[in-house]
């Protein structure tokens, strides 16, 4: 393009500025509504009852040499036996996460307060920035670009284009020029680290960490019960504590020299 | 756990702020952060920031933080009184909250009401029956009033939930020796080494309840803990050697001196009875003669 596009410096004052603080202000905003429809944490006595028996069973696993040998077998048949151990998950019972997650209202429900306050505020803000800063002429040098746009202070390379000019499709823009669309967009991303000086550290409006969340959901605890279990199975137990006499008697015979 | 450093910090600002410097509140933040009970000072320094309009509004929101504070610590220098009004503004503010229902509940325990105080705890534990606090406060409550089983039952129940919990567990062992249930007592202690298979008091105690249920297997598993205990210290623990020596008489005593390997443990519990003899010259030369005929008594040492 020969000779640059002039922007209007109302662009600036009506559109990129605005559209930043709106962004800042709903942010905020989305972080209070879900701070206020976050249910409070209700633990499960059952998972919490796994999550502690994995740890003793694996104190029993690492330090199983320091009980005598009567007490540790005790202790594993506690753990491992085929009727009604601790660890034992009989078959068919593992249920798994997906299915579990439908099966538990409230788990749902989570979800989808979770998703409410994500998806509400964002698709709602797209359509405003869409309806508002759209349909815009900007009228230069005869040229009628159909979107607002509005200049960075750096060259940039063709392959940006798709980024921050989504909704133009001209080639011959230059890449350095931004669409409304896009600079939402870049706001959406970019202010991360802006929420976390206003809001602190755990606000929740990490939005890229809530879709790695939503990709790998949960782990099965049941997994855990049965590699702990083969765990235990396999085990030798040596009373450690039998060699200590020897060991003692060297140690008291250090000091008494 | 305090460590040193911060513990020294502590007793340098307890000094400062008993003769006037300031730094109350900084006092109570830092009693709160490391959990120290010096609730006599606590009480006096926080009623006074809660008695001075002007400090009391510097603080905002953490006001209530020291409104609690300061009735646990009024709660257990037993004014009541003062614990009543905290309570009171505290429940003016958050209505219905467990933090504060909890506050409640040990104030009709701190008065003696038990009846009142179960009640309390009942209703909150319907809302959340995991709340690990008060479940440990009943145990507590069946504690003070004496009756020991009924603690050891609620602690049970307590276990089978929150079973890696060793604190709890030390507490069930203490509890189970106060009623003399030794092999429970037993089991308690073996799930604490298993927890911290390198902390000696642990083996000390454990082997302790093996050398009180008696009985040859026992007292030569004792035996074999109280060494372990010797060598976890480095032989500094006089219980421990005391253990080793009784632990061989009585094993003697039941043997009979048919024992194959007699000699490796004739070594160890003279070696043991002569460690107790150099520790007690060093540090409590008077005791030493007492000592001395003890030994020879049980024919420890000629």
């Amino acid at each position: 393009m020969a000779e640059d596009l002039v922007l209007d410096t109302a662009i600036r004052n009506w559109v990129l500025v605005p559209l930043s603080v709106v962004m800042v202000l709903i942010g905020v905003l989305r972080y209070f509504v879900s701070k206020l429809m976050r249910s409070p944490q209700t633990l499960d006595a059952k998972i919490v009852r796994e999550g502690q028996l994995i740890i003793r069973a694996r104190n029993l696993r690492a330090a199983g040499g320091f009980i005598p040998v009567k007490s540790f077998r005790a202790r594993r048949f506690y753990y491992t036996n085929e009727e009604n151990g601790l660890l034992h998950v009989p078959k068919g019972q593992a249920q798994n996460p997906q299915a579990q997650m439908f099966s538990d209202p409230n788990m749902a429900m989570d979800m989808m307060k979770k998703n409410l306050s994500m998806i509400v505020p964002q698709s709602l803000t797209f359509a405003w920035v869409n309806f508002f800063f759209s349909g815009f002429v900007a009228d230069l040098s005869g040229n009628k670009i159909n979107l607002r746009i509005s200049k960075l202070p750096f060259p940039l390379t063709p392959t940006f284009r798709s980024m921050l000019q989504n909704g133009i499709d001209l080639s011959t823009v230059d890449v350095s020029y931004v669409s409304s669309r896009s600079w939402y967009f870049l706001n959406l991303f970019g202010l991360r680290g802006l929420f976390t000086l206003i809001l602190g550290e755990e606000n929740a409006m990490d939005d890229t960490q809530r879709m790695m969340q939503m990709g790998g959901f949960g782990a099965d605890p049941s997994k855990n019960l049965s590699a702990e279990k083969d765990g235990l199975d396999i085990f030798q137990h040596e009373w450690t504590i039998s060699k200590m006499e020897k060991r003692a008697e060297d140690v008291l015979r250090k000091l008494v020299k | 756990m305090a460590t040193a450093v911060e513990e020294a910090q502590l007793n340098q600002l307890e000094i400062q702020v008993d003769n006037g410097g300031g730094g109350a509140w900084e006092y109570l933040c830092l009693v709160r952060k490391l959990k120290a009970r010096r609730s006599d000072k606590v009480l006096k320094h926080g009623l006074y920031i809660l008695n001075n309009p002007r400090a009391r509004s510097k603080l905002g929101e953490e006001e209530f933080t020291l409104y609690e504070q300061v009735a646990f610590a009024a709660m257990d220098c037993s004014r009541n009184d003062i614990a009543k009004d905290c309570i009171g503004a505290l429940f003016k503010k958050f209505p219905g909250s467990i933090r504060v229902g909890r506050l409640e509940g040990m104030f009709y325990e701190a008065k003696g009401a038990w009846s009142e105080a179960e009640k309390v705890y009942t209703r909150l534990l319907a809302d959340s029956p995991l709340d690990q606090v008060i479940l440990k406060r009943k145990v507590a409550m069946a504690k003070a009033q004496g009756n020991s089983a009924a603690a050891a039952e609620y602690l049970n129940k307590y276990l089978e939930t929150f079973m890696a919990d060793h604190d709890a567990w030390r507490e069930l062992a203490e509890l189970y020796i106060s009623i003399q249930m030794y092999k429970q007592a037993a089991f308690c202690y073996e799930e604490l080494i298993l927890c911290q298979p390198a902390c000696p008091l642990y083996h000390l105690a454990y082997a302790d309840v093996l050398y009180t249920m008696g009985g040859l297997e026992n007292l030569q598993a004792a035996k074999k803990y109280y060494s372990s205990t010797i060598n976890l210290t480095g032989g500094k623990n006089t219980r421990a050697l005391y253990g080793i020596c009784l632990c061989s008489v009585a094993i003697n005593q039941l043997t009979k001196g048919r024992n194959k390997d007699e000699k490796d443990i004739f070594d160890l519990q003279s070696l043991a009875a002569e460690g107790l003899l150099r520790d007690y010259k060093e540090r409590a030369p008077k005791k030493l003669s007492l000592v001395t005929t003890t030994l020879r008594n049980i024919k420890m040492v000629s």
